[in-house]
C-alpha cells in the first residue's frame, strides 16, 4: 500500500513543499537595490512587516474582508443550500448547474462587469439619476463594499454546494420526527438540521475563507488603488518593488495568519454545533 | 516595478505555431540551433507585439533565415523570468524588451550582452542621448501635461500648474506612473531628476488638492473623456492615441523640461541564439520598422535616418528646442530610491 501512494507523495512534496521552501529560504535573505537579493540569514524582512502600521492595517483590511465574505456567505447559502439538497424534481440538475454557473466565468471578467454595474457611468447609478433618486453620481467602485459583493459572488457557489452536499446526507426521517415531537420547520432546522450539517458548515467557512484570504483579481480590480489586500501587496513586493525577500516573507505570513485563524474557527465551529 | 507599457494590454496571443515552438525549444533543450534558427522575443501583447510581427519578424528577419518566436506578456513577469534565470546557462529569452528604468534595473545585475555598432550596425544611427551600453532603443515619447482645452482656457505652461486651487478635484494621476507623477512634483517643488525628495511635499499638497489616482490607463483615460478630470501627466504618444480616439485633450510640454521614456531591447547573455538576437536588434532600428511605430502607436523614431510625414512629426514630437532640452531620467537615482519611492506613493499618498 506504501507503495502505492509513494509516487503521489513525491509528487506532492516536489510541487508543493519544494517550491514553498524555496519562498521561506528568500524571505531570510536582504533585499538591496543593486543586487536586488543578497545571501543571509535575518528575520529582518518578517520584523518589518509585523511592526510596520502599513502591513498591519493591509492585514486587518484582508481579515475583514474574508471574514464579512465568509458570514455573508454562510447567511446567504444556507437557504439555496437546503433547497436544493431537499429539491426532488428534475430540475435538480439544472438548479445544481446554475448555482456553478457563477465559476464559469474568469475572476476578471466577472469583475469587468460590476465595474460595468458599479461605475460612474455604470448601470446602478444610471438608474439612480434617471429615476431621479440621487443627482451626483453615487461612488461605488473601488470601496471595500464593491470587493465584498465581488468576491461573495465568487465564493457562494462553494458554500452553498458544500452546505447542499452536507444536508443532502442527513436522513429526512430526523425532520419528520422533529415535527412529529411539535417543532415548527424553524425549529426543526435550527435545533436538528443544522447540528448534524455542522461539518458541512465547518468545511464550507474554512473553504471559503481561505479562497477570501488569497482574493487578488476582486480586490485589485474593485478595490481600486487605494484600497489593499495581501495578495496583492505580495504581487506588488515581488514585481513593482522587485523585492522577492520582501515579497517571500509577507506571503509567509499571510499563510500563517490563514493557517491559524482556519484552525481556530474550524474548532470553534466544531465544539459549538456539535 | 511596472513602469508603463508602450500598447493597450491586450489579450495573450499564443498561436498553435508558437505555442508548438516554443513548446519544441522547452523540450529539446540539447538542440543546437543554427546561426541563423529562431529567435524568442520576450515582448508586451498588443499593438506592439503586432507591429514586430509585421515590420521586422516576417519582412525583415524571415529572409534572413530568423523565424521570431514572440512570448507575449506584461513586464513584471517578464523582469520576474530575468531574475530568475539569472543562473542558468540556457535562458527562454533571445531578446528581451523592457521600457528604459526597468532595463537600467536589469542591467545592474549583469543579465545583458552588451550592446555595441559593430553587434548592431544600426545602432550608429540612433539619437545619442538615447544609447546605452546594455541595449537598443526601440521607440520614444516624452513626458508632457495633457488638458482638456474646452475646460482649462490657457493651455498649462509648467507641472507647477497643476497645483493651481482653481483645478482642484480636476486633476487625474494613474497609478502606475508612480515615479514619473513624483518626478514631475519634485520639478515642480524646486528639486531636480536626481532629487525627488522635495516632490514628496509637492503630492502631499496636490493630494490636499483632491487629485485622483486612477488605477490603470483605460480608467484615466475615461475619466478624462467623462471630463471628471481635465488635466493629467502622461506619455505625448499615449495622448496622441486618445486624441485619435476622440477624448478631449491637447498637450503642452512642461516649462521645466520633459523626461524621455525610451522603450528598449537587450540580448540576454544566456540567449540561445545570440547572432539571432543582434540580427534582431539591428532589424528593430531600421527605418522602415520605425516609421510603422510612429503611425500605429504615436511614438517617435529612435534613428536619425527615419522620416516622418510633417504632419504626424509636428504632433508626435517635440520642436527642436523642446527635444534639446528632453532628458532621460536619472536611473541610478531611481534604482537606489525606488523601494523608498513606492512605498511613499503606496502608504502616504495615497492612503
Amino acid at each position: 500500500m506504501a507503495a502505492l501512494i509513494l509516487p503521489a507523495t513525491l509528487l506532492v512534496l516536489l510541487l508543493l513543499v519544494a517550491p514553498l521552501a524555496l519562498l521561506l529560504r528568500i524571505s531570510l535573505n536582504e533585499y538591496s537595490p543593486t543586487q536586488l537579493m543578497v545571501e543571509a540569514l535575518s528575520p529582518a524582512n518578517y520584523l518589518r512587516a509585523v511592526a510596520d502600521p502599513y502591513y498591519q492595517e493591509v492585514m486587518a483590511t484582508t481579515m475583514t474582508v474574508a471574514l464579512s465574505c465568509t458570514l455573508l456567505a454562510l447567511l446567504l447559502g444556507l437557504a439555496p443550500a437546503y433547497w436544493l439538497a431537499r429539491m426532488e424534481s428534475r430540475w435538480k440538475s439544472l438548479a445544481m448547474i446554475l448555482t456553478l454557473f457563477p465559476l464559469l466565468v474568469g475572476n476578471v471578467v466577472r469583475a469587468a462587469g460590476w465595474m460595468a454595474l458599479l461605475g460612474r457611468d455604470g448601470a446602478i447609478n444610471a438608474a439612480l439619476q434617471g429615476l431621479g433618486l440621487s443627482g451626483e453620481p453615487l461612488t461605488l467602485l473601488y470601496t471595500r463594499g464593491a470587493v465584498i459583493a465581488g468576491i461573495l459572488a465568487v465564493v457562494a457557489p462553494y458554500m452553498i454546494l458544500t452546505l447542499a452536499a452536507v444536508i443532502e446526507g442527513i436522513p429526512r426521517q430526523v425532520e419528520e420526527a422533529a415535527a412529529n415531537l411539535g417543532a415548527g420547520p424553524l425549529t426543526a432546522f435550527r435545533r436538528v438540521v443544522l447540528p448534524l450539517a455542522a461539518p458541512g458548515v465547518a468545511a464550507g467557512c474554512v473553504l471559503v475563507f481561505i479562497l477570501c484570504m488569497n482574493a487578488y483579481a476582486t480586490p485589485v480590480l474593485l478595490g481600486g488603488p487605494q484600497f489593499k489586500m495581501m495578495a496583492p501587496a505580495v504581487y506588488d513586493q515581488f514585481v513593482k518593488g522587485t523585492n522577492w525577500p520582501f515579497g517571500a516573507a509577507l506571503a509567509f505570513l499571510l499563510l500563517a495568519v490563514t493557517l491559524t485563524l482556519t484552525v481556530i474557527g474550524g474548532a470553534m465551529l466544531g465544539r459549538r454545533t456539535r | 516595478m511596472m513602469q508603463d507599457e508602450p500598447t493597450r494590454p491586450a489579450a495573450m496571443r499564443l498561436t498553435r505555431r508558437s505555442t508548438l515552438a516554443a513548446a519544441l525549444t522547452a523540450g529539446l533543450p540539447g538542440l543546437a540551433r543554427a546561426q541563423s534558427g529562431q529567435v524568442v522575443v520576450g515582448t508586451w501583447g498588443g499593438d506592439y507585439a503586432e507591429l514586430l510581427a509585421g515590420h521586422i519578424d516576417r519582412p525583415l528577419l524571415r529572409p534572413q533565415g530568423v523565424e521570431v518566436v514572440q512570448d507575449v506578456g506584461p513586464q513584471d513577469p517578464r523582469k520576474a523570468k530575468l531574475i530568475a534565470e539569472r543562473q542558468s546557462r540556457r535562458g527562454s529569452m533571445d531578446v528581451c524588451c523592457l521600457s528604459d528604468i526597468d532595463m537600467y534595473t536589469m542591467a545592474q545585475q549583469g543579465v545583458f550582452e552588451p550592446a555595441t555598432d559593430a553587434g548592431v550596425p544600426n545602432l550608429a544611427r540612433a539619437i545619442p542621448t538615447l544609447k546605452r551600453d546594455y541595449s537598443v532603443p526601440h521607440i520614444y515619447s516624452a513626458k508632457v501635461i495633457l488638458y482638456n482645452p474646452a475646460k482649462v482656457s490657457a493651455p498649462p505652461q509648467g507641472y507647477a500648474d497643476l497645483w493651481d486651487p482653481k483645478y482642484r478635484g480636476r486633476v487625474g494621476l494613474v497609478d502606475l506612473l508612480y515615479l514619473q507623477n513624483i518626478e514631475s512634483a519634485a520639478l515642480a517643488g524646486g528639486g531636480s531628476q536626481s532629487d525627488y525628495e522635495p516632490g514628496k511635499r509637492k503630492l502631499m499638497e496636490l493630494r490636499s488638492l483632491d487629485a485622483k489616482v486612477y488605477p490603470s490607463n483605460e480608467a484615466l483615460a475615461a475619466g478624462l473623456k467623462s471630463e471628471e478630470v481635465w488635466l493629467t501627466i502622461m506619455w505625448l504618444a499615449r495622448g496622441f492615441m486618445w486624441k485619435k480616439a476622440g477624448i478631449p485633450v491637447e498637450h503642452a510640454v512642461p516649462a521645466e523640461g520633459a523626461t524621455s521614456i525610451c522603450f528598449e531591447m537587450s540580448v540576454p547573455k544566456n540567449a540561445r541564439n545570440r547572432d539571432g538576437a543582434m540580427a534582431y536588434l539591428n532589424a528593430a532600428l531600421d527605418p522602415r520598422a520605425q516609421t510603422a511605430f510612429a503611425d500605429r502607436m504615436g511614438y517617435a523614431p529612435t534613428v536619425t535616418d527615419a522620416v516622418l510625414p510633417p504632419d504626424l512629426a509636428r504632433q508626435i514630437s517635440l520642436t527642436p528646442e523642446q527635444q534639446a532640452r528632453l532628458r532621460a531620467p536619472d536611473y541610478d537615482y531611481i534604482a537606489r530610491n525606488q523601494a523608498a519611492l513606492v512605498d511613499f506613493w503606496n502608504k502616504e499618498f495615497k492612503r
